[in-house]
């Protein structure tokens, strides 16, 4: 008996461990339509690290990664990671156990050079690879070997003040080799640079934004009170990334909390779609007092696949990931020394179905393995990108299982029961999933058939009653009146 | 002769009132023909179609979180209101030669509320069969009930106390200070009353513990 009990007791506990997010050292959780926090499966679960301890070169160990700033996947699948305190370039295989190549000099016309900070490192889809230098204040392009192609600096133009010195931090390559570059204390936008290296103009500027307070306020204040007063400086970018149709991700800071992300067109203009809540700024609630509280800090973004896009947070460490319909699919990760948690997140990468977080404090890169749920999630949002809604359904009752709140899975149903003209189970779904908009549609046509189908039935009535209420009016009162009287007459 | 909800006369009168406020509210100060127990009905009816909107208006009209709805904190909310709104007209229009009676004021804010429950209840019906871009019908129909309710309220407190309708404005305006200002002490008393009863707490705490 005992042991049939032991095995029923193991049978229970057997699926619960496997999705069970009490060994996680983060929390995963997302926003309901309230702002509730809704803690979910973990979409990513913590596979290992990646430190420069552990990585062999040449023979002899690599050493720990100091300071690094920046990583970037190549189209072929190796790991560029800007060692920044070494002042070299790490290439890393795909299976993140091998370290493929150290750059840490090139040849320009002879004589050595070597880097001094490099931040940020980029490699485009001609397959060359764009590091800033920031220290040395050039973009150095060199091709995967190491061969030295050609500088980036200097850039010249009237917009730029007289003696600016140009400090790279963030670069990324688009298609036609445009560079793109955050630069340091360069309010103005991202640093736009055309293939032959020339400055072409700022993009994406983000247009400062005062409150009437503020404004009424100014307008009462001395010149001289107003030059101590703080500046109304437009918020930099952190981070860079461009997507397959050349359009940039771009990553600023936010005080506010509301739009940490961009999406620029060739035009330097944010097409980014928001959702219901207009916000792509992170954490939607967060404290006020503490180290750990405020709005989220977003310090790199990662496009990935079919418009998924994942922003990684410095302030308590999470990756929020969003659609391309700016919906919050899924959160997770935070601040601490375990595996699996950061000090200083500095960059977020994707490599196949895993993310890789990079640490500048503990000098290594977090590895992140995709879960059955955040699998789940990330196609059938895909299929959605696609158009293919009605196959997403599957996907979406799958999510269901494991989450049940999960609010885009009931939409995504509700839209495909819609379709498939099943009116009420739509409405269940669409309610559940907080989708007013498909909601009444709908409803419209439930009401619609329910009207039709009862109208007769209705009319019937309605006559019927009227016929009774004209017989009584007409017939039964006049004649009770009547023995009324006559009995009145009697008395 | 039955008395106050039990009254047919009673009743009938306050429809009578909603239909024409001016005679209606004046008879009720000059003739007694308005109900206590009535205006209290109305105000309890009030705060239950009031949380029966929040948690049954439709889904396409109801922005509101189904677990943020205390009804019994809402009922309670509406009567503080409530009392805290008569007490603070009558303070003020006893100071300034309003001729009615403490009873005439809790009738006419009572009676008041009729529009707007039948509206909150009609409304909260109708969103059920409202789609989206037809919620105009719902908003419009809460919108008269309340409009009419704040003009039945402003002729009911000029007819009791005799006043103009400028000098009702203007006690209007002091009402609302004045029930700030009651808010306040009321808040200010309740805290003296925690404090005190901390203080006799960790008396008898200390004194539990030391004997």
């Amino acid at each position: 008996m005992k042991k049939i009990i032991c095995c029923l007791l193991l049978l229970c506990l057997l699926p619960a461990a496997a999705l069970a997010n009490d060994t996680l050292p983060y929390d995963c959780y997302n926003y309901d339509y309230w702002n509730n926090i809704l803690y979910t499966p973990a979409p990513y679960v913590p596979d290992g690290s990646l430190g420069g301890a552990g990585l062999m070169w040449e023979g002899s160990p690599l050493g720990a990664f100091r300071s690094p700033q920046d990583l970037c996947v190549s189209p072929d699948g190796k790991i560029y990671l800007a060692d920044t305190g070494n002042n070299r370039i790490i290439v890393i295989d795909g299976g993140l156990k091998t370290v493929l190549q150290v750059i840490d000099h090139f040849e320009p016309d002879g004589a050595v050079q070597t880097f001094a900070s490099p931040t940020g490192v980029a490699v485009s889809q001609n397959r060359q690879l764009y590091v800033a230098d920031s220290q040395n204040h050039r973009i150095v392009v060199l091709e995967l070997d190491g061969t030295f192609v050609k500088y980036v600096q200097n850039p010249q133009s009237e917009v730029l003040d007289e003696g600016y010195i140009f400090t790279p931090l963030k670069v990324s390559v688009d298609y036609a080799d445009r560079v793109y570059c955050v630069a340091q204390n360069m309010f103005q936008g991202i640093m736009v640079f055309t293939a032959e290296g020339d400055f072409t103009g700022f993009f994406g500027t983000i247009s400062v934004k005062i409150s009437l307070w503020e404004k009424f306020w100014r307008k009462f204040s001395t010149k001289e009170e107003r030059s101590k007063q703080q500046l109304f400086i437009p918020t930099e970018f952190t981070g860079i990334d461009v997507d397959e149709e050349g359009f940039v991700y771009a990553s600023n800071k936010d005080t506010d909390g509301m739009q940490a992300v961009r999406r620029l067109n060739p035009k330097g203009q944010d097409v980014i779609r928001k959702g219901l809540k207009e916000n792509l700024g992170g954490d939607l609630v967060f404290g006020t007092v503490g180290n750990y509280s405020g709005p989220s800090q977003i310090v790199d973004v990662v496009y990935r696949d079919h418009g998924i896009y994942s922003l990684l947070d410095a302030r308590r460490g999470r990756v929020f990931t969003y659609d391309h319909e700016g919906n919050l699919l899924y959160i997770f990760g935070g601040i601490g020394t375990q595996e699996g948690t950061f000090r200083t997140p500095a960059a977020i990468e994707q490599l196949g179905s895993r993310l890789l977080v990079l640490d500048a404090q503990q000098g290594n890169v977090n590895i992140f393995s995709e879960t059955e749920y955040g699998r789940l999630i990330n196609q059938a949002v895909s299929l959605r990108y696609n158009g293919d809604e009605a196959l997403a359904v599957p996907l979406w009752s799958e999510v269901l299982r494991l989450d049940e709140n999960n609010e885009l899975a009931n939409a995504g149903i509700g839209k495909a029961y819609l379709s498939a003209g099943d009116n009420e189970k739509a409405m269940t779904y669409l309610r559940r999933g907080m989708n007013r908009a498909y909601y009444s549609v709908a409803f419209k046509r439930w009401r619609n058939e329910a009207l039709r189908g009862n109208i007769s039935w209705f009319l019937t009535t309605l006559i019927v009653l009227i016929a009774l209420t004209v017989v009584i009016r007409r017939v039964v009162l006049p004649r009770r009146a009547a023995r009324r009287k006559e009995r009145g007459h009697a008395a | 002769m039955k008395k106050g909800i039990f009254s047919g006369e009673k009743w009938k009168y306050l429809f009578y009132t909603v239909s024409h406020p001016n005679d209606g509210f004046y008879w009720i100060r000059h003739q007694d023909r308005g109900s206590v127990s009535i205006a209290v009905l109305l105000v309890i009816l009030y705060g239950v179609c009031f949380s029966m909107n929040r948690i049954y208006a439709s889904f396409v009209v109801n922005d509101i979180e189904p677990r943020t709805v205390n009804s019994i904190a809402e009922l309670a909310g509406v009567a503080i209101l409530f009392l805290v709104l008569c007490v603070g007209n009558w303070s003020v229009t006893c100071l300034m030669d309003g001729e009615g009676r403490f009873k005439d004021i809790v009738i006419a804010i009572g009676y008041s509320m009729l529009p707007v429950i039948v509206a909150t209840t009609a409304a909260t019906l109708i969103s059920q069969v409202v789609a989206e871009n037809e919620e105009a019908f719902y908003t419009i129909l809460i919108g008269i009930g309340t409009a009419y309710t704040v003009i039945m309220m402003l002729i009911g407190i000029m007819q009791i106390h005799n006043y103009t309708l400028g000098k009702t404005l203007i006690t209007l305006f002091l009402t609302v200070i004045a029930v700030l200002i009651i808010i306040f002490l009321a808040l200010l008393v309740i805290n003296f009353i925690t404090q005190v009863y901390s203080f006799l707490r960790s008396i008898y705490i200390e004194l539990i513990f030391r004997i």
